[in-house]
């Protein structure tokens, strides 16, 4: 076991060593400044609950942007860069190397949220002042405290996110370049994004069940569903199945595959 | 000598480090390795030669679990590369063609990333393996920064670190400049006398496997034409063809009679041994014939290899 934490502790150096990886923090970090700073110039009253809620409705889509890029290269990258054939003599099994992937894959999308959730938080309570939050949530009254109600909307987002970037791995895992898999789930991204749009005019059950239409899961603190008239169940159910979809071509592919070039 | 000890090993019949068994690779319709079957014993620099395209790659990536094998099965160690992958994989090394290392990483960081792959290989065996290299200076540089010679050492650091008992090299000398390619033979030869490590190298290059080889393997379009030894002698009393290039070959072949071969624009070749070269030297300068140079023909492996492949494409 300790041996093959060995292995994530691998791919969290080649993750951590590479400067793209802090300039993608680092740019990510400016969001709740940049908002708050607004914030304290046009607001009369801000709110440091309202506007760290703001800062990852605003920001989710560049987080997960980042995360897929890192996703989409952590396979690849390694076929382009031609360091594949290296890593898979070794011994161990390519289950186990691409576990090892996908473990360092979460731990960045879990550093990366969290990073952010407590940046954002200090960042508001610092510039807009310290507040108990018990003006800004729902008047329903099933939330008692903004920080399980802001840390509800992390953990809806931390799902999306998830199963975003298990949607670029698997990408990742089938294309042997690096720019391509990045491209593909970029486009992807804001394609589905884009086709949900369109497609949530068309009232028919199968638009249902496509991937990007359950998206949207944080409204549900404030009692919405991504589809109206669906149960979140639903909604969580089928990116259930996506997500397991991903995972097993993942690995059927990565492990199958001829190592040629 | 070292044919010898090579034969020995033959003899005492002791475990190949590489046994290939009806080898056979087809992608689709096309069959890129034909039934390969050959062995190779411990401690033996075993050369795997044949023209761009024949095979050699695809091999050596079934060698070492990059590619699938068709049919047949490859025992490194005694251990099948596809039932048991971990422990047969674990005894070996490899430079698959050009040694492509994370560039954004230090040549240290580098090496850390794959000693951690293994059990027990602590600093001391990586700081041991880099002084070996002779990459001391600049291991803790980033790769992007390293010229090609300096990444093949840190390609050779990194097949070496677990001390395997076979090294594989696919091609190592693409891109090496002469001193480089020296070098490596110096060492691969050094690693199979001394530390008793088997070296399976493959190459296009004829003459570069004479050198550095005990055997070689000659394959072309994915068959296996050949195996033979290779001779490493060249002293002694034993007759040899040599070439004395002359200004007149005519007056020349006149001067040494029946000595004489053939004689060739520019040159007569003799069969003559040592101290005969020497007499029949200063025979030709006695006679007034100016000799520019002398030199032995041996049957270079090229020529060999042509003789067998018969140069164009095998039924």
């Amino acid at each position: 076991m300790a041996d093959f934490l060995n292995l994530v502790r691998n791919e969290n150096m080649k993750i951590y060593r590479r400067v793209r990886t802090w300039i993608m923090l680092a740019i990510t970090l400016m969001i709740p400044l940049f908002i708050a700073i607004g914030g304290l110039s046009l607001d009369d009253s801000p709110n440091m609950w309202f506007y760290s809620r703001v800062d990852i409705d605003v920001t989710s889509w560049l987080i997960t942007t980042f995360a897929v890029v890192i996703a989409a290269d952590i396979v690849a990258g390694e076929f382009s860069g031609g360091t594949i054939k290296l890593l898979l003599i070794r011994p161990w099994t390519r289950s186990k190397i691409l576990l090892s992937k996908y473990i360092a894959l979460l731990q960045f999308v879990l550093f990366f949220l969290a990073s952010f959730f407590l940046f954002s938080l200090l960042v508001n309570a610092l510039l807009l002042g310290a507040d108990d939050g018990t003006s800004i949530l729902p008047a329903d009254g099933k939330w008692r405290n903004p920080f399980a109600w802001l840390a509800a909307v992390y953990g809806f987002n931390l799902i999306e996110i998830v199963v975003t970037v298990t949607m670029a791995f698997m990408i990742s895992s089938v294309f042997r370049s690096g720019s391509l898999a990045i491209g593909l789930s970029i486009f992807m991204l804001l394609g589905g994004y884009m086709l949900s749009g369109i497609l949530s005019l068309v009232d028919k059950p199968w638009v249902d069940y496509i991937l990007f239409m359950n998206f949207g899961l944080a409204g549900y603190v404030n009692g919405m569903t991504p589809i109206e008239g669906r149960p979140i169940g639903f909604s969580l159910a089928v990116l259930a199945g996506y997500y397991v979809c991903f995972i097993a071509l993942s690995w059927f592919v990565f492990n199958r595959r001829d190592v040629a070039s | 000598m070292e044919e010898d000890s090579v034969l020995e090993r033959h003899r005492s019949g002791a475990e190949p480090v590489v046994r290939l068994v009806n080898v056979t690779k087809r992608i689709g319709n096309r069959t890129i390795i034909d039934n390969l079957t050959f062995d190779v014993p411990p401690g033996e620099v075993f050369g795997f030669l044949g023209p761009n395209g024949s095979g050699k790659t695809t091999t050596i990536r079934m060698m070492v679990g990059l590619m699938r094998i068709t049919s047949g099965e490859i025992y490194i160690a005694g251990r099948s590369i596809r039932t048991e992958f971990e422990a047969a994989v674990r005894q070996v090394g490899a430079i698959v063609e050009n040694p492509e290392m994370y560039k954004f990483l230090t040549g240290y960081q580098n090496l850390v990333h794959y000693a951690r792959m293994i059990p027990g290989i602590g600093k001391r065996r990586i700081d041991e393996v880099v002084e070996l290299v002779g990459l001391s200076a600049r291991i803790h540089d980033k790769v992007r920064t390293y010229s090609l010679g300096m990444r093949q050492r840190l390609g050779v650091a990194q097949a070496i670190l677990h001390r395997p008992a076979l090294l594989v090299l696919d091609e190592p000398t693409n891109g090496l400049d002469p001193a480089g390619i020296r070098e490596l033979r110096d060492y691969l030869r050094h690693l199979a006398q001394h530390e008793g490590t088997t070296v399976f190298v493959s190459s296009h290059l004829l003459s570069e496997m004479e050198l550095m080889c005990d055997r070689v393997a000659i394959i072309q379009q994915g068959r296996l034409i050949d195996v033979r030894p290779i001779r490493r002698d060249a002293e002694g009393t034993e007759k040899q063809e040599i070439l004395f290039e002359v200004d007149r070959p005519d007056a020349a072949s006149a001067a040494l009679g029946g000595a004489v071969l053939r004689t060739e624009s520019g040159g007569v070749v003799v069969s003559a041994g040592r101290e005969e070269a020497a007499d029949f030297n200063a025979r030709l300068v006695a006679a007034g014939v100016r000799v520019y140079g002398i030199r032995t023909v041996t049957k270079s492996l090229e020529e060999q290899f042509l003789e067998v492949t018969g140069g164009g494409p095998v039924g």
